[in-house]
């Protein structure tokens, strides 16, 4: 402890950015997979047709039901041995992580949906709009507004997921810090130097995300 | 100020004089084990306003719903200017479904006006008004607009086109609800409580509207505990109670003469 020597430690800040760009691409990347898995299984919940709005329930719950870490080395051990193709741990964490987002962004949608007065799809349907034109002119424009923070939120969520991508040796942040380590013997400052980093990444999301959530707490449309 | 344009309100009532508009027939409905609608009989003639009046929970709100198609029924016929509300009829009498783009159809002929207004908070007043006539009956922009500035001078609301809903009033919304209605030129217009959210001081800038409405020949079933409304303006007031309309008559006889017990109760305590 006497010694904290963090120049021994930055002297191989090139692998640590080299982590924290992989750390930046899962994360966009599973967002990106989330962001049109989560709309479309949110709206098929909030809708009428029992059978859809109950199998995409089930994967819903399946996600939120189980560790994301359990998720990560499944999809990386277990699928291969179902269905016999070995993914790579950077398809495997980015697939999980996809799925992941995917249940979390769909339950994100389907209580914005569900937020919206009941009585904005009476109005909308009672002057003859369809159920397609109501979502999309009266009922999702205003669920949108709602669901900008916790989308914000999630995606602040989902940055610090892809940490678990180490423990299948993706060469994310944490385990470019595991990497440091052994070339260094220097934990406490790798692991400090890397929460730094972290904090940088995600904390202006959060902030974003506080300031979104207090202007639409200002004003309702 | 309340002079809604009298020639669209009567072009789309002429000629039907006296053939019934709005039929209902036996109508049930359940909401899971709780029957909502235990046959409801109801006949609307064209030009003519019903009221309906009945105790909280006894089926009104549904009632009108299933009218405008918003909501299935299970048993009974609802016939809206002849035509099967929600289902079709094969040549055993069986009925199915209708099509969900004829149900649109039909609800864009027929205006509902909502007991909390129900104006879509994103949109000012004035794309509120043009909203059906552009999307549904794919009007020009410009002479939607034209129209529904109107509508609006016609409800007194001429200087609150480009506000938002929520820097009107109560009653100013409600009185632009009925615009956005009028702007579908509806053949019959269904108005649950229209009244009932509002602050005692904005009661009568909307029943003045209605009452508007009900002597340029707009055919109308209407939703109130506003009993000297329903004195004034209606035709027929029906009495519901439990899923069932007790009692239906003129004013007169349902108002001043009750039969039915349960009439009287209600009466003695909205009066
Ligand atoms: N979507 C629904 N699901 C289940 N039950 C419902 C639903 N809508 C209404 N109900 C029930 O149906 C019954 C009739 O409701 P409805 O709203 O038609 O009554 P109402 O006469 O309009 O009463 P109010 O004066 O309170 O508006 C009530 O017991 C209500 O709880
Ligand atoms: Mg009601």
């Amino acid at each position: 402890m006497s010694n904290f020597n963090l120049g021994m430690v930055l002297s191989y800040h090139s692998l640590l950015i080299q982590g924290a760009l992989t750390t930046l691409v899962l994360t966009i990347g599973s967002a990106a997979i989330g962001g049109v898995l989560g709309p479309c299984i949110g709206m098929l919940r909030a809708s009428s047709y029992r059978w859809l709005s109950w199998v995409s329930g089930i994967y819903v719950e399946l996600f939120r039901a189980t560790p994301t870490l359990v998720q990560v080395v499944w999809v990386y051990f277990a699928l291969p041995v179902i269905t016999g193709v070995q993914l790579s741990g950077f398809v495997s964490v980015l697939l999980t992580l996809g799925l992941h987002e995917g249940a979390y962004v769909g339950e994100i949608f389907r209580a914005g949906i569900k937020s919206i007065d009941k009585g904005q799809m009476y109005a909308a349907r009672a002057i003859g709009m369809s159920y397609r034109q109501s979502m999309q002119r009266i009922i999702l424009p205003q669920a949108f507004k709602r669901m900008v923070p916790p989308l914000v939120n999630e995606f602040a969520s989902l940055m610090k997921l892809t940490s678990l991508a180490s423990v299948i040796a993706v060469p994310e942040l944490l385990h470019a810090a595991d990497n440091v380590i052994s070339f260094t013997f220097r934990p406490m400052e790798t692991y400090t130097a890397i929460a730094v980093i972290y904090a940088i990444l995600v904390l202006p999301i959060i902030a974003l995300a506080g300031y979104l959530d207090r202007k639409s707490g200002r004003t309702s449309r | 100020m309340t002079t809604v344009d009298e020639r669209e309100v009567s072009s789309a009532v002429a000629g039907k004089a006296g053939a019934p508009l709005i039929e209902v027939r036996g109508v049930r409905k359940r909401y899971g084990a709780l029957d909502v609608l235990r046959g409801v009989d109801l006949n609307v003639r064209s030009g003519e306003v019903a009221v309906v009046i009945g105790p909280s929970g006894s089926g009104k709100s549904t009632l009108l719903r299933c009218i405008n198609c918003l909501e299935e029924y299970h048993e009974g016929e609802i016939y809206y200017s002849g035509q099967l509300v929600g289902y079709l009829k094969d040549s055993r009498g069986r009925r199915k479904k209708a099509s969900s783009a004829s149900m649109c159809r039909l609800r864009a002929t027929m205006g509902m006006v909502f007991q909390n207004f129900n104006l879509f908070p994103h949109k000012t007043v004035l794309e509120n008004i043009v909203e059906g006539p552009i999307v549904v009956l794919k009007e020009q922009r410009a002479s939607a607009t034209k129209r529904a500035l109107d509508l609006l001078g016609g409800v007194g609301l001429a200087a609150k086109a480009n506000c938002y809903p929520e820097e009107l009033s109560g009653g100013q919304q409600q009185r632009a609800a009925i615009a956005r209605a009028l702007a579908m030129r509806p053949r019959a217009l269904l108005f649950d409580e229209p009244t009932s959210a509002l602050d005692p001081e904005m009661v009568g800038e909307v029943l003045a509207v209605m009452k508007d409405l009900a002597k340029q020949g707009m055919t109308m079933v209407v939703v109130t505990h506003e009993i000297g409304f329903a004195r004034e303006v209606a035709d027929t007031v029906a009495m519901m109670d439990e899923g069932s309309v007790v009692e239906s008559g003129s004013p007169e006889s349902v108002l001043a003469n009750p039969a039915e017990r349960r009439t009287i109760d209600f009466l003695s305590k909205v009066l």
